[in-house]
């Protein structure tokens, strides 16, 4: 049993005044990669963007590598609803803190830089691992070759998949020692899907642990190793790699007949 | 951001008519010019800043080319008046005119452009009005403006004599009139249009309305008596200079509009008064005015952005908050022997870490535990019938929730919820020693004890509910499960007037007699925020959990609900998948309303034994799956 | 009009051109990477002017300009971070941050423009030319501090276009004005960049008022009126890129010369607004703008 990479505790959130998860207690060794299915607009996304301290927490705590994320203690009662605590206390997340320990979060849809050219993109990755060990740029291009052959391009005129190839290689150039990827397949067709998948594949057998959030099942079993289920705001259900069945099977057991 | 409920119904209304009562007084009782002068100008700045909140703080838009519109209305007066010889009143009156036109042409640059693109282009407007203005000095006098511009006169009467009572009185008029203007305006169509595009501008268009015409209406109701005010201010100083165009009026106002609070009505006029006294004590400091307004603005957009009136809301609400909490503190050991004559069971304080809650208990550790949970508003003494009708049975237990009762207030954000309460339900039943135990939860009380059950901490025997439609999706479903009663919005409503306070204990339990006095009495102590947070708390609550419980049916469960209540959607009720409930559907106990345990007694007892028997017989033919679940 | 008149104007347009290039260079810096328009900007002008008069003049402590101009970068550098710190940051995590962004910069416009008024005092100063010597080039009178202010200018935005293109911090300033949360996630240091973003754009501010206090009267509210200018200038050229407020500013520049020789000094810039509210109505991104940024 390797040691405990990620461990989240307890932990809620949401937008204000929204609560939108809660009591998400999750455990990721280095040695594994965990998916995480559920339907759209349940919270997975938003407990994602606190993990990668985008977002603060309101309660609970996030430890990556031994090192705490969030600051401690649970967010204040908010005694008087209309005063600011926004501006006189700090953020309980820091995402350059939780970047540059390694945690690296390659977020749904694929904006990046719209007028960087795919390589201005990279070196900016390469700058942000100031120092620390990642992928190099000849190593994620050989990865993903259109990555190489469209270099000089700004990001805004590439296809939605390269896009995507060039978001990954940018998290993989920053130096992760974990990568969450977000629906990394959404939108894009099955030939670029195929590749996409291969190449994620090949990042999985460097040893790189991965979060994987998506609704394609096949691509799940993959990949990961322990699936959670997600639905309403909280963790509703675990299962390995062995036990995990079909889409359909999945869905009924999240809502039942009803859904 | 909303302006205020019709105000003859809200408790605003005796404040309201103090403060006219004494503004219309103070001239009579207080002599001195000096503050007379001050008052006047808070009049003027009063009108304008809550003009400019219209637009800004009601409508969305950006506009700040407002202190221009002031300066317009001054400017008209000024030409028409002196230069043109036209009669004052008649000036005053072009000054509204005026300024509404140039509000609409300035509306037409504005009428497709958002956020930022308004602000500049409405700067730029402002400063395009203050270069024609000097540029045209053979007409507006340039940079030095124009002096001596006639005052007003009624039949020969100087206004200014007497000490200015006659411009204070005018200048308190002209208020009133902007404050029922502005009133009757968001009320209005325009009003309406207004909130639709601001909550869901696309759903508006959609259904017709016409964003350009709305937002150059808007624009122009907030010039009208903007103009008309500066008018009044260029009679009341005789005075026209560009220095209306400048940044100091516009750091004045909008202090005047942020430090009262934008998007409320009274806000900036309190703040208005306050603000036009502090200038005027720091004029005479120079330079240091402006800072000393700056930085209250920073200070306050940054750490308060609510202003004035969010504070007045606030103290209110801590207010409150002593007075019920007093209110159960004193009952607390004065009511204590009614309460257990009522009751006949003992009734104990017991701490949790929420709050202090009351406990009553029949106390017979020998008998099977019995739990009553009761609902919003409300208290444990709703259940007195079932107290002494049952207590030879069972041991009745039944507590006040948090902020009801005489239970003590707690801090709403973490007390004011149904998990926060079920877990209240564990501790209550832990001190009383008690882990095994029948349930009943009415209305709100329902929710806590199908929380208590799901929760799994304590091992539930029996389970029952009234008034309580369960919820899977929220808050859809709580659309779906409930009549819209009017009544029902009085649920969520913080402060409730006398009249409130009767119809919803009418309504929720039963007219006011000699058998629910005690009820009535008890319900102006329940503290706001408690109906508040569990609204707005609504949703971190597992209700899934609760339906997959009910789905699985594996706690014996039963629904009694007054077949003519009020509030719930039975056909709502009845299509839920129920695993396993007593006699295959939802109970209905004849007129029994919204709590049938307390207005019918007798054939609520019935059911409630005759299913708490079949519950520890075990017997199967008395608990089947819902029709529904049933054909799934 | 006969030549000398007309390119005497050209180059009174070219001059100012280049002065707003500077001012909206430094506004449109804050406006693309923080997303928030900073309406103090006029008060970092003036500031600028009365730090370098300080350190330079004759009245004051009388150090060599080159010195002063330096050590005036470095204060309005420091003088932007701390105001960034004061007045954006406490809300930046807030939806309406634009509309609460204008009345802070406003505010604190205020504030500084009177400070200056108490600490300086109202009479006016000027700041000592930086050459003085004039040059006839074909008929056309040329003063050589002209000369150099335009070469200063354009070696000052070449300098800074270059920083952003090719360095690492102006990359990553460009990125995180692209797209905020990407560039957090990759662990660039995004309070850092704002920081540097708004004293860059309070270094420009000083400068130009620098140039402005060698060719006219200082005084505190000198920031207003090229404050509105360059508005202008960012609204018509639009900020899609780093050089379209650069190409703005010139034609404005033009612009205005010629309409205060046919308008007077009085109307040419009530044509400048309207020119602006023109633009607004008919293409809101600005002239070279590509596509609106949405504030």
């Amino acid at each position: 049993m390797s040691e405990v990479m990620l461990d989240v505790r307890d932990l809620s959130g949401g937008y204000e005044p929204v609560q939108i998860f809660q009591h998400v207690d999750l455990q990721v060794s280095a040695a594994e990669s965990i998916g995480i299915f559920g339907p759209n607009g349940h919270g997975k996304t938003t407990l994602l963007r606190t993990l990668s301290g985008l977002i603060d927490p309101w309660q609970g705590d996030i430890f990556f590598d031994g090192e705490r994320m969030n600051r401690e203690g649970r967010r204040g009662s908010r005694k008087w609803r209309n005063f600011n605590y926004d501006a006189v206390t700090r953020r309980r997340m820091d995402p350059k803190k939780v970047a540059r320990a390694g945690l690296i979060h390659v977020q749904q849809g694929n904006l990046l830089f719209p007028e960087l050219t795919v390589t201005e993109t990279l070196s900016i990755a390469v700058s942000a691992a100031s120092g620390r060990r990642g992928w190099s740029v000849a190593e994620v291009q050989q990865l993903f070759p259109r990555v190489a052959e469209r270099r000089d391009h700004k990001i805004r005129f590439l296809s939605g998949g390269e896009r995507q190839m060039v978001s990954i290689a940018a998290g993989l150039i920053a130096a992760p020692r974990m990568l969450i990827l977000d629906e990394p397949t959404l939108g894009l067709s099955p030939k670029i899907r195929q590749e996409l998948c291969g190449a994620i594949l090949e990042i999985r057998k460097t040893g790189l642990p991965i979060i994987l959030i998506d609704q394609d099942v096949a691509f799940l079993e993959q990949i990961i190793d322990t699936l959670y289920l997600f639905d309403h705001g909280r963790i509703s259900g675990r299962m390995s790699r062995d036990e995990m069945p079909d889409h359909e099977t999945l869905m009924v057991m999240l809502f039942g007949e009803r859904h | 951001m909303r302006y205020d409920p019709p105000l003859q119904k809200t408790q605003g209304l005796w404040p309201l008519l103090l403060a006219v009562v004494a503004l219309v007084a103070y001239p009579f009782v207080f002599e001195a010019t000096y503050f007379r002068h001050v008052m006047i100008l808070a009049f003027v700045f009063a009108i304008v800043a809550t003009s400019w909140d219209f637009s800004l703080g009601f409508g969305g838009l950006f506009n700040f080319a407002h202190v221009a519109l002031f300066a317009v209305g001054i400017y008209t007066y000024a030409i028409l008046a002196k230069t043109l010889g036209v009669s004052p009143w008649l000036a005053i009156l072009a000054g509204g005119f005026t300024s509404a036109f140039v509000a609409l042409l300035i509306s037409i640059p504005v009428l497709r452009l958002d956020g930022i693109y308004v602000i500049l282009v409405t700067i730029a407007f402002s400063q395009l009005l203050y270069l024609i203005v000097i540029s045209a000095s053979s007409v507006t006098g340039g940079t030095s403006g124009m002096v001596t511009l006639p005052t007003l006169t009624i039949n020969g009467y100087r206004l200014s004599g007497d000490g200015r009572i006659g411009y204070y009185f005018v200048g308190l008029g002209l208020l009133a009139a902007n404050i029922l203007f502005l009133y009757l305006v968001t009320r209005s169509r325009l009003g309406r249009a207004t909130v639709a595009l601001k909550d869901n501008k696309y759903y508006a268009i959609a259904r017709g309305i016409s964003e350009a015409r709305t937002r150059a209406l808007t624009l122009m109701a907030s010039a009208v008596f903007t103009g008309l005010a500066g008018a009044f201010y260029a009679a009341y100083l005789r005075v026209a200079s560009p220095d209306a165009f400048g940044m100091g009026f516009l750091t004045l106002l909008l202090s005047i509009l942020l430090m009262g609070g934008a998007g409320t009505i009274w806000g900036p006029v309190i703040a208005a008064f306050g603000i036009s006294v502090i200038s005027e004590w720091l004029s005479g400091f120079g330079a240091w005015q402006n800072i000393v307004i700056s930085v209250a603005i920073i200070l306050v957009v940054v750490l308060y952005p609510g202003g004035l009136w969010a504070a007045i809301q606030e103290i209110r609400e801590a207010v409150d908050n002593v007075r019920t909490s007093t209110l159960a503190r004193l009952r607390r050991n004065r009511g204590r022997a009614e309460r257990e004559a009522l009751t006949g069971a003992t009734e104990r304080m017991i701490r949790t870490r929420f709050a202090e809650i009351a406990v009553a208990d029949t106390g017979e550790a020998d008998k099977p535990a019995l739990l009553f949970c009761h609902g919003n508003s409300a208290c444990k003494e709703a259940f007195y019938k079932q107290f002494r009708s049952m207590s030879d049975t069972h041991r009745v237990i039944a507590f006040d929730l948090p902020g009801h009762g005489v239970s003590g207030n707690g801090d709403p954000e973490t007390t004011y919820n149904v998990a926060a309460y079920a877990e209240i339900a564990e501790a209550v039943l832990a001190d009383c020693g008690v882990d095994k135990v029948a349930v009943f939860g009415w209305s709100l009380g329902g929710y806590v004890a199908l929380e208590l059950a799901a929760r799994g901490n304590v091992e539930v025997t029996a389970l029952a509910i009234a008034g309580t439609p369960p919820l899977a999706v929220v808050p859809e479903d709580f659309g779906n499960g409930y009549n819209p009663d009017s009544h029902l919005v009085l649920a969520g409503k913080q402060y409730f007037s006398r009249q409130e306070a009767r119809d919803y204990g009418n309504s929720a339990t039963a007219p006011i007699s000699a058998d629910s006095a005690f009820m009535h009495r008890n319900l102006p102590r329940t503290d706001g925020r408690a109906r508040v947070y569990m609204m707005t708390k609504i949703s971190i609550i597992d209700w899934p959990r609760q339906m997959r419980m009910l789905a699985e049916g594996r706690i014996p469960f039963a629904i009694l609900n007054g077949s003519d209540d009020p509030f719930l959607n039975h056909g709502y009720i009845a299509r839920l998948n129920y695993g396993s409930i007593w006699r295959g559907a939802p109970q209905d106990i004849m007129g029994g309303r919204h709590a049938p345990f307390f207005n019918k007694p007798d054939a609520f007892d019935l059911a409630f034994y005759a299913f708490l028997r079949d519950a520890e017989s075990g017997s199967d033919a008395a608990f089947r799956p819902s029709r529904m679940a049933a054909t799934a | 009009m006969d030549p000398i008149t007309l390119i005497s104007i050209i180059k009174g347009g070219l001059i100012l051109g280049a002065l707003y290039a500077l001012m909206a260079t430094g506004l449109s810096l804050v406006w693309t990477t923080l997303g928030i328009f900073n309406f103090a900007h006029g008060a970092f002008i003036a500031l600028g002017a009365y730090v370098a008069w300080q350190f330079s003049s004759a009245d004051a402590l009388g150090w060599p300009m080159l010195p002063a101009v330096l050590l005036t970068c470095a204060v309005m550098f420091l003088v932007g971070v701390i105001l960034h710190f004061l007045l954006v940051k406490p809300f930046e995590r807030r939806s309406d941050v634009v509309l609460i962004a204008v009345i802070t910069t406003l505010a604190g416009s205020t504030i500084l423009e009177n400070g200056l008024l108490l600490i300086w005092g109202p009479r006016s100063k000027q700041i000592e030319p930086l050459t003085r010597g004039e040059v006839d080039l074909a008929g056309l009178h040329l003063t050589t501090a002209e000369i150099l202010l335009l070469v200063l200018v354009l070696a000052i935005l070449l300098g800074i276009g270059m920083f952003l293109r090719y360095s690492r911090p102006g990359r990553s300033m460009r990125a995180v004005s692209q797209n905020r949360e990407a560039a957090q996630l990759l662990g660039l240091d995004v309070p850092k960049l704002y920081a540097i973003a708004f004293g860059l754009s309070a270094l420009t501010a000083g400068l130009a008022g620098i140039f402005l206090g060698t060719i006219r009267f200082m005084h505190p509210a000198m920031g207003s009126e090229p404050l509105m200018k360059a508005l202008v200038v960012v609204i018509f050229g639009g900020v899609a890129r780093f050089s379209s407020p650069i190409y703005a500013a010139f034609i404005i520049g033009l612009l205005e010369a010629f309409s205060t020789y046919i308008f007077g000094v009085y109307w040419a810039p009530a044509v400048l607004f309207v020119t602006m509210i023109v633009v607004l109505l008919v293409k809101p991104e600005g002239l070279f703008g590509k596509y609106q940024r949405t504030l």
